[in-house]
């Protein structure tokens, strides 16, 4: 079975020499604001014999197109533009023309070309400066056909790590809360281009806030399938689903630490909601908030030595920041009556939260030393419960901008803001996974 | 050199197939005459089927029923904005209510908290909590035992309105009190 497993996932990436090493491109776009780099994505051509009847094609090229869209840095040409034929020409310098893109307004420029051969797919990826008339990267991938958007994923991280330096986020997929249409809430995962959607509960009751493992093999959420809101464990792998907390009238919320080895929740136990540490079993290690009103919803410090989380003990609801160790705690949030759903950057260095203004709620950041909060979503419907990137440089968030709720991502500084999920009925509580590589 | 996929991918994958298997279960079985798991205690298999005003509001999920505004013996108590603390018309209301319970003293009851569906679902999900907390120390203090009385928080879940008017928020900012009597014990 587990061969079976290995079989079934199986994608081969492999480096090969086609990257130049000597054409660097780091740093070309630099922070929100800058002038989006053209780039063109040419359809691949088709290297092999057979018919490309499953569309790979387009269907790669599409998902690279979504890909750099959705990254913000991008500004990709559209295809009806594009002059050249990719079937009747190459795909390796000097076997096609650069003028064909640059008449166009490209600047950079993605082609490529795939094999089919029974179900193995094996395609080929390159990167070139169209001003420099220069390879910047190439890779050649080989995976079952019905994966080739992965391939397509990855290339897309690459091509992002040339420009900035930074690995995309595109290997990652977002958990959410859906009704689906249907009057029960579900726990749903998809990619971040909303393709490839699974349904992880079916329990017909509701499902809450789910959360990643940080090795992105399981996700902890909250369910009423057994009467009482308790906390389970789906282990994405193994197709396994365990209660992990059931105490009392309430299990929320539950976070793991960065190093996996501990569980911040939240748990009402003698009439009072505090946030609770467990260990990686769901045993409790002991409570960490005592104040007799409402305390919920931690999150980490990627360093993993502070918790944010909302208390009301100022009488209405605000984020505090605590040092698991000493307790120490400080209050971070003085502006408005309402801020809730704190989610730490894995930079370390902000806050996202849900915060009421004049009644609509707003994504803000804030910096963890405190300071100005910046609002996200000026003006455009209620947004709620921010969910970071593993880079640190998107929020997903959901809003009920065009009227039920979507899942939407955003660059960190509110540029860029585009929906991901139409599923007919209300998407809400994104959770941004880690890496799955 | 090879990068293999990591196992979460393959998880994934593993997992539409559960999926699918699951759906094409649950597609054929009707919840209202499947015999309960053993496994799974069922307060269906123990009485008879409750009327909507003595089911909980999960329960009216499940059976696809409206949230009730129908009151039994026990009315609900209602809650200002983002609050917790109980208002003078929500004490006397569970001044009438404990007058019951005394009066029926077997009889066990869980109160439902809910909120209106302004914030964030978390949070209101705490609030929840404080309110039928806050219902159930008041009740205690009027001498009703707290082993009679269990707590249970809907959030904004489960509203019995919804349109987004004050009205309609007030009616969903509310203590449900459900007879709990005759179903096991959780």
């Amino acid at each position: 079975m587990m061969k079976l497993k290995i079989f079934l996932g199986a994608i081969l990436g492999i480096l090969t020499s086609l990257t130049s090493l000597n054409a660097q491109v780091k740093g070309l776009i630099v922070g929100p604001g800058a002038e989006r780099y053209p780039i063109a994505v040419s359809p691949l051509k088709n290297l092999g014999q057979s018919d490309d009847t499953k569309k790979l094609s387009e269907g790669i090229a599409d998902t690279i197109v979504r890909d750099l869209n959705l990254s913000g840095w991008f500004k990709v040409l559209d295809r009806s533009a594009y002059i050249e034929n990719p079937q009747s020409t190459g795909i390796t310098l000097g076997s096609f023309d650069f003028k064909d893109w640059s008449v166009i307004g490209a600047e950079g420029l993605v082609k490529g070309g795939f094999t089919l051969q029974g179900e193995e797919l094996t395609a080929e990826l390159r990167l070139f400066d169209v001003y420099q008339g220069k390879q910047i990267l190439g890779k050649r991938y080989t995976a079952s056909a019905k994966d080739f958007r992965r391939i397509a994923h990855r290339f897309a991280d690459d091509i992002i790590f040339q420009f900035t330096g930074v690995q995309g986020v595109f290997n990652t997929r977002i958990a959410y809360v859906s009704t689906g249409g249907g009057r029960f809430k579900e726990i749903y995962v998809s990619h971040l281009d909303g393709t490839e959607r699974v349904q992880v509960t079916n329990n017909r009751t509701i499902n809450l806030s789910p959360s990643w493992a940080p090795d992105g093999r399981s996700i902890l959420y909250t369910s009423y399938k057994d009467g009482n809101p308790s906390l389970y464990l789906f282990d994405l792998f193994a197709g396994k689903d365990s209660k992990f907390s059931s105490r009392g009238v309430l299990n929320l919320g539950g976070k793991w630490s960065p190093n996996g080895k501990f569980v911040a929740v939240t748990l009402e136990r003698q009439g009072n909601t505090d946030i609770y540490l467990l260990d990686s079993g769901g045993s409790l290690v002991r409570r960490l908030t005592e104040y007799p009103g409402i305390d919920v919803s931690p999150t980490w410090s990627p360093d993993g030595q502070s918790l944010a989380f909302v208390s009301d003990r100022s009488g209405s609801p605000q984020i505090y920041i605590m040092e698991v160790d000493s307790g120490k705690t400080r209050r971070l949030t003085f502006s408005g009556s309402y801020n809730t759903s704190p989610d730490w950057s894995p930079k370390g260095d902000r806050i996202a939260y849900t915060s009421r203004v004049a009644g609509r709620f707003h994504i803000f950041t804030i910096p963890v030393q405190g300071g100005e909060p910046q609002d996200l979503t000026p003006g455009s419907g209620d947004n709620e419960d921010p969910s970071w990137s593993p880079d640190g440089r998107y929020l997903a968030f959901s809003s009920n901008r065009r009227g039920s709720y979507n899942i939407y991502i955003m660059q960190a500084s509110g540029e860029n803001q585009q929906r991901l999920t139409a599923s007919g009925g209300d998407d809400k509580n994104p959770s941004w996974s880690p890496r799955l590589e | 050199m090879t990068v293999r996929l990591s196992k979460a991918w393959l998880g994934l994958i593993f997992l539409a197939f559960l999926t699918l298997a699951g759906c094409s279960r649950t597609a054929t079985s009707q919840p209202q005459t499947s015999p309960p798991s053993s496994s799974q205690p069922s307060a269906k298999s123990e009485t008879a089927k409750p009327s909507p005003k003595d089911s909980t509001s999960l329960e009216q999920l499940r059976e696809g029923q409206a949230s009730s505004t129908e009151s039994g013996p026990l009315k609900e108590i209602y809650f200002d904005y983002d609050k917790y603390d109980l208002r003078a018309d929500a004490r006397e209301t569970l001044k009438a209510n404990a007058g019951w319970l005394k009066s029926n003293a077997s009889e066990r009851v869980e109160i439902e908290g809910h909120c209106d569906e302004r914030g964030t679902n978390e949070y209101n999900l705490a609030l929840g909590a404080k309110r039928a907390q806050a219902a159930k120390d008041f009740l205690a203090t009027l001498g009703i035992p707290a082993q009679r009385l269990s707590t249970i928080s809907y959030g904004k879940e489960l509203p019995v309105c919804r349109e987004s008017t004050e009205e309609c928020w007030q009616k969903n900012r509310r203590d449900r009190f459900v007879i709990m009597t005759g179903r096991p014990a959780s």
